[in-house]
Protein backbone atom coordinates (compact mmCIF):
# COMPACT_ATOMS: atom_id res chain seq x y z
CA UNK A 1 0.00 0.00 0.00
CA UNK A 2 2.62 2.26 1.34
CA UNK A 3 4.26 1.52 -2.25
CA UNK A 4 1.72 2.54 -4.46
CA UNK A 5 1.33 5.58 -3.16
CA UNK A 6 4.69 6.56 -3.22
CA UNK A 7 4.95 5.50 -6.88
CA UNK A 8 1.58 7.86 -7.55
CA UNK A 9 3.85 10.38 -5.69
CA UNK A 10 6.75 9.84 -7.65
CA UNK A 11 4.47 9.82 -10.66
CA UNK A 12 2.32 12.87 -9.76
CA UNK A 13 5.75 14.76 -9.28
CA UNK A 14 7.26 13.48 -13.02
CA UNK A 15 4.03 14.91 -14.46
CA UNK A 16 4.52 18.33 -12.78
CA UNK A 17 8.30 18.19 -13.76
CA UNK A 18 7.69 17.50 -17.87
CA UNK A 19 4.70 20.19 -17.82
CA UNK A 20 6.95 23.01 -16.46
CA UNK A 21 9.75 22.30 -17.88
CA UNK A 22 8.94 20.09 -21.41
CA UNK A 23 6.05 21.41 -22.60
CA UNK A 24 6.99 25.05 -22.91
CA UNK A 25 10.24 23.95 -24.89
CA UNK A 26 7.91 22.33 -27.86
CA UNK A 27 7.80 25.08 -30.00
CA UNK A 28 12.31 25.74 -29.88
CA UNK A 29 12.52 21.77 -30.59
CA UNK A 30 10.15 21.71 -33.23
CA UNK A 31 12.17 24.59 -34.95
CA UNK A 32 15.42 22.53 -34.01
CA UNK A 33 14.23 19.82 -35.60
CA UNK A 34 13.65 21.52 -38.64
CA UNK A 35 16.88 22.44 -38.93
CA UNK A 36 18.19 19.09 -38.24
CA UNK A 37 16.32 16.89 -40.25
CA UNK A 38 14.88 19.80 -43.33
CA UNK A 39 11.57 17.95 -43.57
CA UNK A 40 8.14 18.51 -41.33
CA UNK A 41 7.31 15.23 -41.09
CA UNK A 42 10.90 14.15 -39.51
CA UNK A 43 10.81 16.85 -37.25
CA UNK A 44 7.82 15.74 -35.91
CA UNK A 45 9.04 12.15 -35.11
CA UNK A 46 12.14 13.46 -33.97
CA UNK A 47 10.51 15.80 -31.41
CA UNK A 48 8.24 12.83 -30.48
CA UNK A 49 11.03 10.74 -30.24
CA UNK A 50 13.04 13.16 -27.69
CA UNK A 51 9.67 14.13 -25.80
CA UNK A 52 9.43 10.44 -24.79
CA UNK A 53 12.74 10.36 -23.64
CA UNK A 54 12.89 13.40 -21.63
CA UNK A 55 9.72 12.02 -19.67
CA UNK A 56 11.75 8.73 -18.93
CA UNK A 57 14.74 10.76 -17.71
CA UNK A 58 12.81 13.95 -16.37
CA UNK A 59 13.47 12.33 -12.86
CA UNK A 60 16.84 12.53 -13.17
CA UNK A 61 16.48 16.51 -14.26
CA UNK A 62 17.95 19.36 -11.94
CA UNK A 63 15.49 21.70 -13.30
CA UNK A 64 18.62 24.18 -14.50
CA UNK A 65 18.68 24.56 -18.09
CA UNK A 66 15.75 23.00 -19.26
CA UNK A 67 16.25 23.95 -22.97
CA UNK A 68 19.53 22.96 -22.76
CA UNK A 69 19.01 19.27 -21.68
CA UNK A 70 15.73 19.24 -23.75
CA UNK A 71 18.09 19.73 -26.87
CA UNK A 72 20.86 17.41 -25.89
CA UNK A 73 18.18 14.82 -25.83
CA UNK A 74 17.02 16.46 -29.39
CA UNK A 75 20.52 15.41 -30.86
CA UNK A 76 21.05 12.20 -29.26
CA UNK A 77 17.68 11.33 -30.15
CA UNK A 78 19.06 12.32 -34.05
CA UNK A 79 22.31 10.50 -33.58
CA UNK A 80 20.30 7.33 -33.06
CA UNK A 81 17.73 8.07 -35.95
CA UNK A 82 20.79 8.56 -38.36
CA UNK A 83 22.52 5.33 -37.29
CA UNK A 84 19.39 3.14 -37.74
CA UNK A 85 19.09 4.61 -41.19
CA UNK A 86 22.80 4.47 -41.91
CA UNK A 87 23.79 1.21 -40.09
CA UNK A 88 27.89 1.14 -41.38
CA UNK A 89 27.92 3.65 -38.68
CA UNK A 90 27.34 1.07 -35.78
CA UNK A 91 30.52 -0.24 -37.03
CA UNK A 92 32.54 2.80 -36.25
CA UNK A 93 30.60 4.49 -33.45
CA UNK A 94 33.69 7.12 -32.81
CA UNK A 95 32.87 8.85 -35.93
CA UNK A 96 29.52 8.76 -35.59
CA UNK A 97 28.96 12.56 -34.72
CA UNK A 98 31.58 13.88 -37.28
CA UNK A 99 29.08 11.77 -39.61
CA UNK A 100 25.92 13.49 -38.70
CA UNK A 101 28.04 16.80 -38.63
CA UNK A 102 27.60 16.08 -42.21
CA UNK A 103 23.77 16.87 -42.56
CA UNK A 104 24.11 20.21 -41.22
CA UNK A 105 25.45 23.09 -43.36
CA UNK A 106 27.88 25.57 -43.48
CA UNK A 107 30.63 23.30 -41.92
CA UNK A 108 28.60 23.53 -38.51
CA UNK A 109 28.26 20.38 -36.75
CA UNK A 110 25.34 19.39 -35.71
CA UNK A 111 25.90 20.38 -32.34
CA UNK A 112 26.65 23.74 -33.12
CA UNK A 113 23.68 23.90 -35.23
CA UNK A 114 21.76 22.51 -32.30
CA UNK A 115 22.82 25.66 -30.06
CA UNK A 116 22.11 28.31 -32.60
CA UNK A 117 18.86 27.11 -32.91
CA UNK A 118 18.17 27.29 -29.48
CA UNK A 119 19.61 31.02 -29.37
CA UNK A 120 17.28 31.72 -32.45
CA UNK A 121 14.42 30.33 -31.39
CA UNK A 122 14.58 32.46 -27.77
CA UNK A 123 15.25 35.33 -29.64
CA UNK A 124 12.03 34.92 -31.66
CA UNK A 125 10.53 34.03 -27.82
CA UNK A 126 11.67 37.44 -26.24
CA UNK A 127 11.33 39.57 -29.58
CA UNK A 128 7.62 38.51 -29.22
CA UNK A 129 6.70 39.69 -25.68
CA UNK A 130 8.61 42.93 -26.35
CA UNK A 131 6.26 46.03 -25.87
CA UNK A 132 4.46 47.07 -29.04
CA UNK A 133 6.54 50.15 -29.77
CA UNK A 134 9.90 48.21 -29.25
CA UNK A 135 8.70 45.45 -31.36
CA UNK A 136 7.47 48.10 -33.85
CA UNK A 137 11.16 49.91 -34.42
CA UNK A 138 13.08 46.42 -33.96
CA UNK A 139 11.02 44.85 -37.35
CA UNK A 140 11.90 48.18 -39.27
CA UNK A 141 15.60 48.09 -38.35
CA UNK A 142 16.40 44.65 -37.96
CA UNK A 143 14.09 42.58 -39.75
CA UNK A 144 13.01 45.40 -43.00
CA UNK A 145 16.83 47.09 -42.63
CA UNK A 146 15.80 50.43 -42.87
CA UNK A 147 17.91 53.17 -41.57
CA UNK A 148 17.25 55.16 -38.12
CA UNK A 149 16.24 58.03 -40.18
CA UNK A 150 13.75 56.32 -42.65
CA UNK A 151 12.49 54.53 -39.27
CA UNK A 152 12.16 57.80 -38.05
CA UNK A 153 10.24 59.27 -40.95
CA UNK A 154 8.30 56.01 -41.22
CA UNK A 155 6.57 56.66 -37.55
CA UNK A 156 7.11 60.43 -37.47
CA UNK A 157 9.36 60.39 -34.19
CA UNK A 158 12.96 61.63 -33.20
CA UNK A 159 15.50 59.57 -34.77
CA UNK A 160 16.97 59.33 -30.74
CA UNK A 161 13.62 57.64 -29.77
CA UNK A 162 14.43 55.07 -32.53
CA UNK A 163 17.57 54.76 -31.30
CA UNK A 164 16.42 54.68 -27.70
CA UNK A 165 14.02 52.20 -27.96
CA UNK A 166 16.06 49.87 -30.05
CA UNK A 167 18.76 49.94 -27.64
CA UNK A 168 16.24 49.29 -24.72
CA UNK A 169 14.46 46.30 -27.07
CA UNK A 170 17.95 45.01 -27.81
CA UNK A 171 19.18 45.10 -24.04
CA UNK A 172 15.71 43.12 -23.25
CA UNK A 173 16.41 40.70 -25.62
CA UNK A 174 19.80 40.04 -24.28
CA UNK A 175 18.94 39.95 -20.39
CA UNK A 176 16.42 37.14 -21.39
CA UNK A 177 18.87 35.46 -23.21
CA UNK A 178 21.12 35.41 -20.44
CA UNK A 179 18.41 34.35 -18.16
CA UNK A 180 18.24 31.42 -20.11
CA UNK A 181 21.41 30.43 -20.06
CA UNK A 182 22.31 31.85 -23.58
CA UNK A 183 25.02 34.53 -22.88
CA UNK A 184 27.84 35.56 -25.05
CA UNK A 185 30.53 33.27 -26.09
CA UNK A 186 33.82 33.15 -26.58
CA UNK A 187 33.62 32.44 -30.01
CA UNK A 188 30.47 31.80 -32.58
CA UNK B 1 25.81 59.66 -36.37
CA UNK B 2 28.52 61.23 -34.60
CA UNK B 3 30.76 60.13 -31.84
CA UNK B 4 30.58 62.88 -28.93
CA UNK B 5 33.63 63.03 -26.43
CA UNK B 6 34.45 64.77 -23.75
CA UNK B 7 36.90 67.52 -24.35
CA UNK B 8 39.62 66.34 -22.28
CA UNK B 9 39.29 63.03 -23.83
CA UNK B 10 39.34 64.60 -27.96
CA UNK B 11 42.95 64.27 -28.32
CA UNK B 12 43.23 60.36 -27.17
CA UNK B 13 43.20 58.10 -30.60
CA UNK B 14 42.11 55.29 -28.04
CA UNK B 15 38.10 55.17 -26.91
CA UNK B 16 37.21 53.63 -23.58
CA UNK B 17 34.80 51.40 -23.20
CA UNK B 18 32.17 53.78 -22.06
CA UNK B 19 32.53 56.01 -24.99
CA UNK B 20 32.06 52.29 -27.21
CA UNK B 21 29.08 51.80 -25.09
CA UNK B 22 27.01 54.71 -26.11
CA UNK B 23 27.55 54.23 -29.80
CA UNK B 24 27.94 50.41 -29.78
CA UNK B 25 24.18 49.86 -31.43
CA UNK B 26 24.74 52.72 -34.19
CA UNK B 27 27.78 51.08 -34.79
CA UNK B 28 26.35 47.76 -35.46
CA UNK B 29 23.79 49.27 -37.55
CA UNK B 30 25.99 51.00 -39.69
CA UNK B 31 24.76 54.29 -38.68
CA UNK B 32 27.81 55.40 -37.44
CA UNK B 33 30.13 58.20 -39.09
CA UNK B 34 33.05 56.67 -41.06
CA UNK B 35 35.93 58.60 -39.52
CA UNK B 36 34.22 57.02 -35.72
CA UNK B 37 33.78 53.68 -37.04
CA UNK B 38 37.10 52.91 -36.87
CA UNK B 39 37.77 53.82 -33.61
CA UNK B 40 35.15 51.40 -32.06
CA UNK B 41 36.45 48.30 -34.45
CA UNK B 42 39.82 48.83 -32.83
CA UNK B 43 38.51 49.15 -29.09
CA UNK B 44 36.38 46.04 -29.65
CA UNK B 45 38.98 44.30 -31.19
CA UNK B 46 41.51 45.03 -28.07
CA UNK B 47 38.71 44.94 -25.50
CA UNK B 48 37.18 41.26 -24.56
CA UNK B 49 34.37 42.48 -22.50
CA UNK B 50 33.25 44.96 -25.16
CA UNK B 51 33.90 42.63 -28.09
CA UNK B 52 31.78 39.86 -25.79
CA UNK B 53 29.00 42.35 -25.71
CA UNK B 54 29.42 43.31 -29.29
CA UNK B 55 29.09 39.57 -30.63
CA UNK B 56 26.15 38.37 -28.64
CA UNK B 57 24.31 41.56 -30.22
CA UNK B 58 25.35 40.55 -33.77
CA UNK B 59 24.39 37.64 -32.86
CA UNK B 60 20.63 38.81 -31.60
CA UNK B 61 20.51 40.82 -34.81
CA UNK B 62 21.05 38.02 -37.06
CA UNK B 63 18.82 35.85 -34.88
CA UNK B 64 16.52 38.27 -36.15
CA UNK B 65 16.64 38.52 -39.55
CA UNK B 66 16.40 34.69 -39.57
CA UNK B 67 12.82 33.46 -41.09
CA UNK B 68 10.96 30.65 -39.71
CA UNK B 69 12.50 27.09 -41.73
CA UNK B 70 11.44 26.96 -44.79
CA UNK B 71 8.74 23.57 -44.88
CA UNK B 72 7.66 23.90 -41.18
CA UNK B 73 4.13 23.26 -40.26
CA UNK B 74 2.74 25.62 -38.04
CA UNK B 75 -0.04 22.77 -37.03
CA UNK B 76 3.20 20.38 -35.73
CA UNK B 77 3.87 22.31 -32.81
CA UNK B 78 -0.09 21.72 -31.61
CA UNK B 79 0.33 18.29 -32.20
CA UNK B 80 3.61 17.79 -30.42
CA UNK B 81 2.20 19.69 -27.92
CA UNK B 82 -0.73 17.41 -27.23
CA UNK B 83 1.63 14.58 -27.87
CA UNK B 84 3.52 15.71 -24.41
CA UNK B 85 0.35 16.23 -23.00
CA UNK B 86 -0.91 13.32 -23.58
CA UNK B 87 2.42 11.71 -22.01
CA UNK B 88 1.53 13.10 -18.54
CA UNK B 89 -1.96 11.85 -19.07
CA UNK B 90 -3.71 15.10 -19.46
Amino acid sequence: MAEQETEERDEAAAKARFDEYVLPEVDVMYRVAMSLTRNSADAEDLVQDALLRAYRAIHRFDGRYPRAWLLTILRNAQVNRVRRKRPELLRDPDTTMERVADTSDGGRTAEELVVDMGFDAEVEKAFEGLPDKFREVVVMVDIDGLSYQEAADRIGVPVGTIMSRLHRARKRIKKQLEAAGLGPRESS
Amino acid sequence: MRLKRRFWRRNNAELNCKEVGQVLQAYLDGELEDADAPLVAAHLEDCRLCGLESASYERIKAALAQPMPEGADPEAIDRLRSFGQGLTGD
